[in-house]
């Protein structure tokens, strides 16, 4: 390090250079992932929190949720494999609602679920509702920005029916909209367009079920099941619609950052390898190790990317605090871990090339040699 | 006693192959004792690279025997023979080529901390060369800001510093005037004489011969006195 260290203290201009280039790229990279991890929760959370880990859905449905119909005994039969308290309904629906004495229009997707079943929403402000409570939801908090709060009235703009918002859950979207928990009853009014003061039953229908299961349970509702699919939550989330594409684009935007850094450095170190060539040559003849100098140039990559990086570690962590509540933002440790190693890693990938030629670099150079 | 630093028997230096072959050095034998200094002078073209490579251990000869030191080179390896030059060996180079970032004092201190001296000792032997070869004052200075006389005075120093048993210079002083050659030479050959080691300078230039002990020309492959 004796002689990288120095020769940043001389160049510094040099170097600066390239650490900005450096810092604007692993800058971008960490907020391009923080917006794909956003966006990613902010569109599938509601699944993503769900403690079940295997899904029940009709098997022409492609795996799509929305597309999926299912019946009561489709529910019996699974239940029957991995138990009552394992399995729950889920009913899904899009849809737009509006409050009243509220300038709000807002796209929401209806979850119906059993409230006392694992799936049943966390409430975190507000009361709960139960599966027999009429008119009764409980709403993401997302809402809330558009100024709905406890106790104000939405109403399906569909089929006209109204509900109390009794409480708010957090972080439970599903393809980027807010989620809104009904119970089984209002369910049935919400889909079949019943009044609400009806009691009519009718044969239950939903969408999926969710299933807590293991992997062994899992194979035999495939096997066991005629007509339906069984598929895990990873499958589940990259099948909603848009997930996988915009996932997709993302995932190649910081795949080519990663590439971009990668060919700075190599071109930048090469180049600057280049040109000292004959200073190698001496300082073999003299009689260093290529290994000393190897390390020399790596030491400099390195010390370049990781302090190009803790820089814009900080940067993130300064912007994060800026941003607006409504931006979906996220990193979390283990990503924050990946990248900045991923990052680190493909710049040493990018000094290689002027590694080798170090290592390529003949003491004989240095005798009768005319130039500096 | 006078002991050899630099034994060369029967050293030939053949290039190409086949038909084509060329004998830049032709069975060469050559002597350098302790205390001495010699001047090697040749036309260019006439292998004075070859000659200084191969005796600056930085080229194997295709046949014969070199001794530096009392210890043959023949059978190290490129690893050993890096780690030999390190020790055993000093270089200066035309137009001295220092490192351009490093301050004088540094491109002393840089050839202790490969040869792996203790920091200390690096630091003394350093301060006791510069203010020898008269450049103590500028020993936080960039290469850049030297002028050539003292750029080849800091390259002495530098060659000395891992206590070399032998010097070898190739064109010392094709980059200074007159005076300025002189002066590199003259601080050169005394120490020589002061540390008791030996030194085989590279030149084509016959003015500043006058402090070496002999005078050898390269003709056709070997060293001949005139």
């Amino acid at each position: 390090m004796f002689l990288a260290l120095r020769e940043l203290r001389h160049s510094k201009a040099r170097y600066a250079l390239i650490m900005v280039i450096m810092l604007l790229v692993s800058f971008l990279v960490l907020f391009v992932t923080g917006l794909a991890k956003g966006l990613a929760y902010a569109n599938v959370s509601a699944i993503e929190n769900m403690p079940t880990n295997y899904y029940v859905v009709q098997g022409d449905a492609e795996h799509k949720f929305r597309r999926s119909q299912l019946n009561e005994s489709n529910l019996k039969d699974v239940r029957a494999i991995v138990g009552n308290d394992n399995a729950t309904p889920l009913g899904m629906q899009m849809s737009t609602i509006t409050a009243t004495d509220l300038d709000v229009k807002a796209d929401v997707t209806f979850f119906a679920v059993d409230m006392t079943g694992p799936i049943a929403p966390k409430v975190v402000e507000g009361e709960a509702i139960t599966n027999d409570t009429l008119g009764s939801v409980i709403v993401d908090r997302k809402l809330e920005e558009s100024g709905i709060k406890i106790g104000s009235v939405i109403s399906d703009q569909q089929t006209g029916l109204t509900f109390k918002v009794a409480g708010f859950v957090e972080n439970n979207s599903y393809s980027h909209t807010p989620v809104v928990y009904i119970n089984a009853q209002d369910w049935q009014e919400l889909t079949q367009g019943v009044s609400q003061k009806g009691t009519t039953v009718h044969p239950a229908s939903f969408n999926l079920i969710a299933v807590h299961a293991t992997s062994d349970q899992a194979t035999s509702l495939q096997t066991g099941l005629k007509g339906v699919d069984v598929i895990t939550q990873k499958e589940a989330i990259s099948s909603i619609p848009g997930y996988s594409e915009e996932q997709g684009s993302l995932l190649m935007m910081i795949a080519f950052l990663f590439v971009i850094s990668a060919v700075v450095l190599a071109v930048f170190f090469y180049v600057i390898t280049i040109q000292k060539t004959s200073q190698f040559g001496i300082l073999k003849a003299m009689g260093t190790k290529t290994s000393y100098l190897a390390w020399s140039v790596l030491g400099q990559v390195l010390l370049l990317s990781v302090s190009s990086l803790v820089v814009s570690l900080l940067m993130i962590g300064g912007m994060t605090m800026i941003l607006p509540e409504s931006m979906p933002f996220q990193l979390n440790t283990p990503t924050l871990i990946l990248t900045s190693s991923l990052f680190v890693g493909m710049s040493l990938i990018g000094s290689l090339i002027s590694v080798l030629k170090v290592a390529k670099v003949d003491a004989l150079e240095a005798i009768g040699r005319v130039g500096a | 006693m006078t002991t050899a630093k630099l034994v060369m028997k029967q050293v030939t230096k053949t290039y190409g192959d086949g038909d084509s072959t060329l004998s830049v050095l032709n069975k060469l034998d050559f002597k350098v004792n302790e205390g001495e200094f010699v001047a090697v002078l040749g036309p260019s073209g006439s292998g004075k690279s070859t000659f200084l490579s191969t005796a600056g251990a930085l080229l194997s000869p295709t046949s014969g025997e070199i001794l530096i030191d009392g210890e043959s080179i023949a059978d190290k390896n490129k690893a050993e023979l890096t780690e030999f030059r390190l020790h055993k060996i000093g270089f200066m180079f035309q137009n001295a080529q220092l490192l351009p970032y490093l301050k004088v004092e540094e491109q002393l201190l840089l050839v202790a901390r490969i040869a792996k001296l203790s920091p200390s000792e690096a630091k003394k032997r350093a301060a006791y060369l510069l203010k020898r070869l008269g450049i103590w004052e500028r020993r936080n200075h960039y290469p850049e800001k030297l002028s050539g006389g003292e750029k080849q005075r800091v390259a002495i120093a530098r060659a000395w510093m891992n206590n070399p048993a032998i010097l070898f210079a190739d064109e010392p002083t094709a980059s200074l005037d007159f005076k300025r050659g002189k002066e590199v030479v003259q601080m050169l050959a005394d120490e020589v004489k002061s540390e008791g080691k030996a030194a085989v300078m590279v030149t084509h230039d016959e003015r500043m011969l006058e402090w070496c002990d002999r005078i050898l020309y390269l003709q056709d492959g070997i060293l001949v006195e005139r």
